[in-house]
Formats: structure tokens, C-alpha cells, sequence
């Protein structure tokens, strides 16, 4: 090279310009180029999403609980610790929350209930609108006694406004402003309703609060580091089974637990489509080797050295992938803005920056389709032989399994564990995704074989299209894996959202309970008996409900199984994990529990739905103290007859034997205990009822106008629920959505890069039939018939797919008895015809639409 | 022929008659214009001028469709790539032409010759299972089962052995005699062209003739009168 010119030295330089721009005019690198823009854009989208909305909901809001602890219970605090934290100069606010009726004239609407003392809220923000016109929120506390906040949905489905009144329980209230940000928003899956703030000092007034009334007490510190400190130091030793002491950290790490999980699901899943992408780009990457090698093999019989067609592809690669990746993240920012969009209403992205991390992750994703799935093409070109130039061109097919198979399933390895952090995880995945690659492609080589042999009875175009699908099945099966998993996705949530759910609630008899009764007191239950009975209204009767925990069996202490977590979160200090090193040990030692507090009651007469199966039930008369027991729990807890167990209620604790083990029908929709006590054990304690009832379309507005006489009964629909239940179904299919539109286009880039492959050899085909005398509509149809029949494979297989998730979700999950959904087959079969028709029709148009003389002019 | 903005004449004005039954022999040396010769015989391509008829069908007049259709009903193959579809085993290769033509029994009629060709084992292997020989004895084979009234052949064994095309040539043309099939073949080895009855040579775009055996007859016989393909 020293005795070259420098002009010389660098012309490699030059020449893979000229290269990248010609073949990018040409159209030659779209595939690739497309298939790392989808990869990138996706990443970056996608990581660069989540990690905004984590930001913005643990992060960046200063404060996710309102202050710097909390205490929640479920019955009020003992003075003495309002009192100790007064001493230490720590600011307290009180927070009731429970759900309730709301009502305005006709209209009722089930509402959270947030009753709050006027320092709420002690950390963070709470902000209203105070007029529907005012542009900006400002910051508020407390609503002033007689007044609520609101959130927006409540003025619509109640039709009111600003100003006007509405009725919590007994107590008239008037909206005075729209709550936009609540600093300690719940953000469990199920919520009764929408917020509703009231006072405190109200709060009696709607009478709500009874004995055995589902409500929770939080207690909220903030105030100088040392003294919260010192604070907690004192009433840690304090805090019992039904209490739970926090701080914002722990919080925080439940919902970015919660957002770590939801993120991982998202991003493994839109790993599927990422692998795809990189499969087109190992395609079209073999194509484009294959046409080089007669360039390579001239320049080198020309002169050039190795290392200057090294440089050359080097170069050229590398300004391709760099430009695709430049694209993919303009695309992914693109997308991100719609995202951010699209949710505006819920939660303002506006403040939170892009980190990084989506930028290095997306980067990353698309060096290594770039590379890993290319590298073997792209090093075998370089090393064409200047023979070739006299021997001819081999289409030398690469070898099935080598060594070059290495970089790829190690850079899909890499992939994997980038986005799921587990080696363990991301191992199982790659052997899982292999496995059931191997049974859909057995399975698909059969059905193309099967149609072969239809094939040949069943006409001439399709016969053509047939042979073909079989001669080229190695290469369809990618599509066809692809296809089917997206097919299968499709099907799935239609199926969910229109079939399973209905199917569900239809198989429940008539005189099923529609309607459920909560928070009746002793006084209401005599008018309510007696309006049931004048009007035959299908009930279960009433039950009384307590709240307590299973504290010990047989005298051995019961532990939550979620209660580490939030301790580790708050023990950060050598002697705390001290601390917690004794809790462990003394865990050992202890039982597992529930983890959360039971709603108990006791009966003289055994439900029905429900059937002893060890034991006995109780006499009528019989005054000893027992207690009855869930068959489930009761294995889960290792329970059997005769262990004593303890329970709290509140600051009581008593402790009965277990007489008999119940089998429940938990699919009833009927009320059901997991213990029942008999009348003796809990009818001293003061409590409220519950009630079950089925409430037919003509008695609806009877029942609701007589209810409206009992605001502080919370009666809920089962209709709502359902709603809630269709409305987590719909947030998780828009999820699933986005993963089945990154698969189809994944799925089509490689439909498109390996018809693209199959190009010399189709024109030869077309060429020899035409020759023969074949018409253009049996080319064009043999042509179309054969993406028909693979989409319509793909299709099937789905559909089969889809009918055993279905069953599995139907029998695990619902308890129902299977059904088969034959109309989806329809659909399934059709769609992926139809679609995987169009895509092949449009990839093989210039090839159709050439004229027959072209065609044999080329070949011949 | 139309090269961006220059024309190329490939084929100098010229006239040729072949009669039914008749064999004749196209050679030249490469580039002369043979296979163009052929090509515009057979339908697979149009002159620039002139006019073409095979089997009183003025080809020149026809669009694809419905050269296609002639070539189904009345003409047969065979080409020196051998160009059988892959994706097809050697009888549905050879049935291929009876089924676009819509003739019967094109199964019977498919393994039959299959067997007079040598290869009545072979029936459901594919093109890649064959060695060239056998793949060119499919193609024959392919040839005669629409029983065409013409057989175009471009250069038949230029892919082959001497041995292995020496067979070839004697399959060919005892079909040929069996069948009574025209036959146009194209070719620049002198043994296999003195094997027919009559011979042209193609130079330079210009023919001329080497016997003379044809007469002015319009029936049954393609006929071919200054065609310039420019």
C-alpha cells in the first residue's frame, strides 16, 4: 500500500459509497434497512416508555404516600401515639378510606372515599381545579367541611357540576373543585369508583363508619429526619399482624415492582418480533452475499487485495446499520410522543427525561441484528474466490447447523437476558422458543405435505402453488411460525373479549346473585328482610361479617409471606438486618399465614354450596366454640381437624378448634366464607352485614329507588365488575396488540426477504410454464394460491393454538367446561389467507407483471 | 430489437417455409441469430416486421394469451438447460404440457413415455434427484405428450456428454419418426444437424439455405416471410 498515492489508499472508501448508494437507490438493502428500523424503534419505544412512566409515577413525584410515614390499621390509633409524635415536633394527618355510594338525584355511582384531616396532604401534591373552565390545577389541601373534591368522571356519571350537591352516605355534600393529582393515589387493578375527598370532620355525619365496616385508617408522620427516626424506633416494636407501618421507599418499590413486571412481559414478548427482525435481516443478508459474489470475485481477479474489499463491505455495512439505526430511533422517538400521547389524560410525562438506558439498549438491539445476523453472509463474500470469475458462480447452499448458527442464538441469548435480567429465565425461553419453533414447524411440514398431495387432484394452479409451498417448506416455515403466532394472538383476544367472558356469566342459573349488599347494619336488616320477602327477590339471606387475621396455629405464631419485602425495604442499617437475620429465624419457626384479614361470620346451618368433607357441622344449640375451614386453605395452611386456631379481632383474640373442613363452589357468585365459626365464638362483637341478591331488569329501578332510602349500604353490581374485569381485559389486548402489529410487520419483512430470494428461481418457473403455454391466469393464480394455502395453514394451525389456550383459561382459570369456537377457525383460516395472499401477491407484482417474452428472454 | 436508443438487427429479412412431418436443422455459429430464429418460430417472441403463421395462425397477430394457447395445443419443447420446474416430480414435469392443453389421460399417457425414455422407476423423483441425462430424457419425454405437431429443440445436447448426447439425439429422433412430429432443432454440432433431412445456416442474422426440400404449401407448416426483428 506505501507506494500507492494517498488518493489511492482510500478509494475503498470511495468505492463502498458509491455502493451504499447505489444499492440503496436500487431498493436492494430496504429489507434490512426496515427490519433494523422495526428492532430499534421498537427498543427504544418501548424501554424508553416505561422507563418515563416509572420515572414520572416513583421517581419524580416527590412523594407517593403524602408524607414521611404511614401507619395503616384497620381500627383507629391508640392516642398515645398522636401523642408521642406531637412530642417529637412531627407533623399527622389522618386519611379514612372506604368505598361508598355516591348519590345525585336518581343517579348513584360506587366511589373510593377519601375522608382526610385538614394538614393532609403532609408530602407531595394535592391538586383541584376549582372551576371546569380554569386552564391550570392548583395546589390544595382538605376540602373545607361540607365540601368534596372530585375526580372528573364523577361530574359525568352522576350529571353534576361544580357547585352542586350530592349525598355520601347520609351526609349532603357540595362539589367544590376537580381533584387532578392525588400525591398517595392508589394504584391497584381493581378500584370501586372514582375518588371522592371529603372532610374528616364530615365524616360522621354520613354515618358509614359502623362496627365491621371495611375501612382503612392511615396515619400519616413527616418532620425532621432525626426525629421520624426516632419516632420509628418506638413504635416499630409496636406495630402488630393487622398493621402495617411504612415508608415512601417501600411503596415505591411495590410499584416499580409491579412496572418492573409489566415492563419485562412487554419487552420479552416484543422480543418475538425482534427475533423476527433479525431473521429477515438474515434472509435478505444471504441474498444480498449470494448477488456480490460475482462483484467480489472481479474486483479481486482485478487486483484488489482482501483488505480492500474487506474495508469496502466493511464500510458499507457499517454506514447501513448506522443509518437504519439513526432511523429506528427517529421512529421510536416518533412513537414514544404517541405513547406519551395517548395517556396524557392519566398520567403528564411532560417532566420526565429520557434516560440513557433506551438510547444504549435500542443501539445495542440493532448492532446485533446487524451484525449477528449477517456476519457469516457478509464474511463468506468477502472471501469469494477471483476463480469464481472463470469456474462460474456457485449458489453454494449454506450448510444447516455450523458454527455460524453461533452468533445468532448467542446474540438472541443476549437479547433475552438484556431485557429479562435472568439467566435462568432467558435460557428457558431460548430452549421454550426452540421447542415450540420445532413442533409448529413439524406440524406445518405435515400440513404442506398433506395439501401437496390434495394438490394434485385439485386443479392445475393450485396444483403448482401446492408443490411449491412443499418445495420451498424449509423457507416457509419462519413465515409459517411467524404467521401462526400472530394469528394465534388475534384469535385469542377476540375470542377473550367477545366469547369467554360472556360464555362465563351465561353458564350461571337463573336466581344466580347479581347484585351484592355490603355495610348493613343490625337496624337495616329487619326492613331489608322484609322487602325481599314482599317482592320474591332471589337472596342468600345475611351474613354477618367481621374482620380479623388468623394470628396462630396450634399455638405457633402465623407470618405474612408479604411482610419481608417492605421490611427490607425499610431495614437499611447493619443492626436492622440484624434484625432481620432474628425475623428469619424466627420465621422458621413460625407458620405461614393468610396475609391478609379474613372476612369471617358464623351460621347455624351449613351454606349451601357447600359440603363438609371431613368432620362434622355443628348442632343446632351447640355453644362450644368452633370453627369450620376452606378445603384449599386448609391444605395450603396444612391445617386438619382438631388444630386450634387464633384469631384477632381488633385488639381481641380467641382461639377455637377446627370441627369441620368445607368444600365451597367458589364459581357460584354466592357468598362464601373461608371460616365459619359457630354462633357462640363472634355474636358478641358488634359487626355489620352483607347480602347477596338477584335482582331481575324489571325490578332494577324498584330495588334502586327503595334503596336510596339506605345511602350507607354500598350496593354493588356484578354487572360493574364484570365491567372492570372487561376493562382489564381490554388494557392487557391493547398490550397484546402492539406485540401482534410488531410481529406481523416483522413476520411480513421476512415473507418479503425470502419471496425476494426465491425471485430467480420463481422467474425461471414462470418462464418454462409460459413457455410451455401456461395462461397468465393460471400463473397468476398458482402464484396467489400458494401464499393463500400458507396463510391458510398458518391460520389453522392458530386456530388449533388459540383452542387449546382457550380450554386451558376455560378450565383453569373460569371452571367451566370447554367449548369449541369454530367460528374463529373461519376467521383465523381467512385472515391469515388473506393476508399472507396479499403480502406474497405484492412481493412478487414487478415478477407477474413482466411480459411473458421478458420473462423467457431472461431465462432462455 | 430496442437497446435504449439504438436498434440492433438481429435478423436480416428473410423467408422460410417448414412443412408437416418435415425435420430441419438451424446452425450457426453462437450470436448468429439461431435461438432469435427459433424463439419467433415457436411464439415465445414477436418480429419487429413480418409475419409468422404456424399451423395457418398468423402468430405475429396474436397477443401472449393467445400465443400461449398455440403453443399449448401445438408445439413441443426441448431446451438445452434441460428447464424442468423444480417443485415437480419427473411424471407431473412431463404431464405438465397434457394438463395445460386439457388432454386426457394424461397420467397413462405421462408414465408411458417415461418408459419408452428409460426412466418408468423414476417417476416421482425430482429434477435435483436426476443427473442431467435422465433430467433431458424428462424433458423429451415432456416434449411429445401434448403429441404436438411441432418439436423446437435448442441446442438439445449442448449440455451433455457425447455419449450421454449421442442417446439423447437417438431418443429424440426416434419419437420423432414414431410420433410424426415436425421437427425444428437448433443446433451448431454438425452430426446431430446432418441427422435431419433438411438444413439452414443462420450468419449474422442472414439464413441460407443448405438442401432444398420445401414446397409452397400454406397447410400444416410454419411459415415464416421477412421477418425483421429490429
Amino acid at each position: 500500500m506505501s507506494n500507492l498515492t494517498p488518493k489511492a489508499s482510500s478509494m475503498w472508501f470511495v468505492q463502498s459509497l458509491r455502493l451504499l448508494h447505489h444499492e440503496l437507490r436500487r431498493g436492494e438493502l430496504t429489507i434490512i434497512f426496515l427490519a433494523i428500523v422495526l428492532a430499534v424503534a421498537t427498543v427504544f419505544s418501548l424501554t424508553g416508555f416505561s422507563g418515563q412512566i416509572k420515572h414520572a409515577i416513583v421517581a419524580n413525584s416527590t412523594n407517593t404516600i403524602g408524607a414521611d410515614r404511614v401507619l395503616r390499621m384497620s381500627s383507629e390509633v391508640d392516642p398515645s401515639i398522636i401523642e408521642k409524635s406531637q412530642s417529637l415536633a412531627l407533623k399527622s394527618a389522618k386519611k379514612i378510606e372506604t368505598e361508598s355510594m355516591a348519590f345525585a338525584g336518581d343517579n348513584m355511582l360506587l366511589s373510593e372515599l377519601d375522608a382526610v384531616s385538614d394538614s393532609y396532604p403532609l408530602r407531595g401534591e394535592l391538586r383541584v381545579k376549582t372551576s371546569s373552565t380554569q386552564a391550570e390545577s392548583v395546589i390544595a389541601s382538605a376540602p373545607q367541611v361540607g365540601t368534596v373534591w372530585v375526580e372528573p368522571s364523577v361530574l359525568s356519571r352522576l350529571d353534576v357540576k361544580i357547585g352542586d350537591s350530592i349525598e355520601i352516605g347520609l351526609a349532603p355534600l357540595t362539589i367544590a373543585g376537580i381533584v387532578t393529582d392525588i400525591p398517595d393515589r392508589s394504584y391497584r387493578a381493581f378500584i370501586a369508583g372514582p375518588t371522592v375527598i371529603l372532610n374528616i370532620a364530615d365524616m360522621p355525619k354520613t354515618e358509614l363508619i359502623q362496627p365491621g365496616s371495611r375501612i382503612t385508617y392511615k396515619y400519616l408522620f413527616a418532620g425532621e429526619n432525626q426525629a421520624i427516626e426516632t419516632f420509628e424506633a418506638w413504635i416499630k416494636p409496636q406495630i402488630n399482624e393487622s398493621q402495617r407501618w411504612y415508608d415512601a421507599k417501600a411503596a415505591q418499590n411495590r410499584l416499580s415492582r409491579i412496572l418492573d413486571t409489566a415492563e419485562k412481559f412487554l419487552s420479552l414478548a416484543s422480543m418475538l418480533g425482534i427475533v423476527l427482525a433479525a431473521v429477515a435481516v438474515a434472509v435478505a443478508s444471504r441474498r444480498y452475499g449470494q448477488r456480490h459474489q460475482s462483484t467480489v470475485s472481479i474486483f479481486k481477479a482485478l487486483g484488489a487485495s482482501i483488505s480492500h474489499v474487506r474495508k469496502l463491505y466493511c464500510l458499507h455495512w457499517t454506514l447501513l446499520s448506522c443509518l437504519s439505526i439513526a432511523t429506528g430511533l427517529l421512529v421510536g422517538y416518533g412513537l414514544l410522543l404517541l405513547g406519551v400521547n395517548a395517556i396524557a389524560s392519566y398520567l403528564s410525562l411532560a417532566d420526565a427525561p429520557l434516560t440513557f438506558v433506551p438510547f444504549l439498549t435500542a443501539i445495542f438491539t440493532g448492532l446485533l441484528c446487524a451484525i449477528a445476523f449477517a456476519i457469516h453472509p457478509i464474511m463468506s463474500l468477502v472471501q469469494s474466490s477471483p476463480l469464481n470469475v472463470i469456474r462460474g458462480f456457485s449458489q453454494n447452499k449454506v450448510a444447516r447447523f455450523g458454527w455460524h448458527q453461533l452468533p445468532p442464538l448467542l446474540a438472541l441469548f443476549l437479547l433475552l437476558y438484556i431485557f429479562s435480567q435472568d439467566l435462568v429465565m432467558s435460557a428457558a425461553l431460548l430452549l421454550g422458543g426452540v421447542v415450540v419453533s420445532f413442533i409448529l414447524l413439524m406440524f406445518g411440514r405435515g400440513l404442506m405435505s398433506a395439501g401437496r398431495s390434495v394438490g394434485t387432484k385439485a386443479g392445475k394452479s393450485w396444483h403448482l402453488a401446492l408443490a411449491n409451498l412443499k418445495r420451498r417448506a424449509s423457507e416457509n416455515s419462519v413465515q409459517l411460525v411467524s404467521f401462526t403466532i400472530a394469528i394465534k394472538l388475534l384469535l385469542l383476544i377476540t375470542v377473550m373479549k367477545s366469547s369467554i367472558l360472556s360464555e362465563w356469566e351465561q353458564q350461571f342459573p337463573e336466581g344466580t346473585p347479581n347484585h351484592y349488599l355490603i355495610n348493613i347494619s343490625e337496624a337495616q336488616i329487619d326492613p331489608l328482610k322484609q322487602f325481599v320477602a314482599e317482592h320474591d327477590i332471589a337472596n342468600q339471606g345475611f351474613y354477618h361479617v367481621y374482620r380479623g387475621r388468623l394470628s396462630a396455629i396450634n399455638g405457633i405464631k402465623t407470618v405474612d409471606e408479604d411482610k419481608p419485602d417492605e421490611q427490607a425495604a425499610n431495614d437499611a442499617t447493619p443492626a436492622d438486618k440484624e434484625k432481620q437475620a432474628a425475623k428469619k429465624t424466627e420465621q422458621q419457626k413460625s407458620r405461614q399465614g393468610m396475609g391478609r384479614e379474613l372476612g369471617l361470620t358464623w351460621r347455624t346451618e351449613l351454606p349451601e354450596e357447600n359440603e363438609i368433607i371431613a368432620g362434622q357441622w355443628w348442632q343446632v344449640g351447640d355453644d362450644k366454640p368452633q370453627v369450620s375451614i376452606e378445603s384449599n386453605i386448609a391444605e395450603r395452611l396444612e391445617i386438619k381437624l382438631g388444630d386450634n386456631l387464633t384469631f384477632t379481632l381488633g385488639s381481641d383474640e380467641f382461639t377455637v378448634p377446627v370441627t369441620s373442613i368445607r368444600e365451597v363452589n367458589w364459581q357460584s357468585r354466592q357468598l362464601n366464607f373461608i371460616m365459619v365459626f359457630n354462633q357462640s365464638v363472634l355474636d358478641k362483637f358488634p359487626t355489620t352485614s352483607i347480602s347477596a341478591w338477584s335482582i331481575s331488569a324489571q325490578d332494577r329501578d324498584m330495588v334502586y329507588r327503595f334503596m336510596a332510602d339506605f345511602p350507607t349500604i354500598t350496593l354493588m353490581d356484578f354487572a360493574a365488575i364484570m365491567a372492570q374485569l372487561n376493562n382489564i381485559i381490554e388494557q392487557v389486548s391493547v398490550a397484546i396488540q402492539l406485540i401482534l402489529i410488531l410481529v406481523v410487520l416483522a413476520g411480513s419483512l421476512v415473507l418479503i426477504a425470502q419471496v425476494q430470494a426465491s425471485m430467480e428461481e420463481r422467474e425461471r418457473e414462470l418462464a418454462i410454464l409460459r413457455t410451455l403455454g401456461a395462461s397468465g391466469k393460471l400463473l397468476r393464480n398458482s402464484v396467489l394460491y400458494e401464499f393463500v394455502a400458507l396463510g391458510a395453514i398458518a391460520g389453522l394451525m392458530a386456530s388449533v393454538g388459540m383452542e387449546i389456550a382457550v380450554y386451558i383459561l376455560q378450565s383453569q382459570v373460569f371452571n367451566m367446561p370447554g367449548s369449541f369456537h369454530f367460528q374463529y377457525w373461519l376467521v383465523g383460516i381467512g385472515a391469515g389467507a388473506f393476508f399472507v395472499g396479499s403480502i406474497g401477491m405484492l412481493s412478487c407484482w414487478r415478477l407477474l407483471n413482466l411480459s411473458s417474452v421478458t420473462l423467457i428472454r431472461r431465462t432462455m | 430489437m430496442q437497446v435504449e436508443d439504438k436498434t440492433l438487427a438481429l435478423l436480416q429479412p428473410l423467408n422460410l417455409t417448414v412443412t408437416a412431418g418435415e425435420s430441419l436443422a438451424i446452425v450457426g455459429s453462437s450470436g448468429s441469430g439461431k435461438t432469435t430464429l427459433l424463439s419467433i418460430l415457436a411464439g415465445l417472441d414477436l418480429p419487429s416486421s413480418g409475419q409468422v403463421y404456424l399451423k395457418n395462425k398468423p402468430l405475429h397477430q396474436f397477443n401472449e394469451e393467445q400465443r400461449s394457447q398455440v403453443r399449448a395445443q401445438h408445439v413441443g419443447f426441448i431446451f438445452q438447460q434441460f428447464l424442468l420446474i423444480n417443485s415437480l416430480t419427473a411424471l407431473e414435469n412431463v404431464m405438465l404440457p397434457a394438463e395445460l392443453a386439457n388432454l386426457p389421460d394424461a397420467q397413462a399417457r405421462g408414465e408411458a413415455l417415461l418408459a419408452q425414455v428409460g426412466l418408468a422407476d423414476r417417476l416421482d423423483h425430482y429434477p435435483s434427484q436426476l443427473s442431467g441425462g435422465e433430467q433431458q430424457r424428462v424433458a423429451i419425454a415432456r416434449a411429445f405428450i401434448s403429441k404436438p405437431d411441432i418439436l423446437f429443440a435448442d441446442e438439445p445436447t449442448g449440455n451433455l456428454d457425447s455419449k450421454t448426447g449421442q442417446h439423447i439425439t437417438d431418443l429424440i429422433f426416434d419419437l420423432n419418426a414414431k410420433e410424426g412430429t415436425t421437427l425444428v432443432l437448433v443446433t451448431h454440432d454438425a452430426k446431430l444437424a446432418a441427422r435431419c433431412q433438411r438444413q439452414v445456416e443462420m450468419d449474422s442474422g442472414v439464413l441460407t439455405e443448405k438442401l432444398e426440400f420445401s414446397t409452397p404449401e400454406h397447410d400444416n407448416k410454419t411459415e415464416m416471410s421477412a421477418p425483421q426483428v429490429g
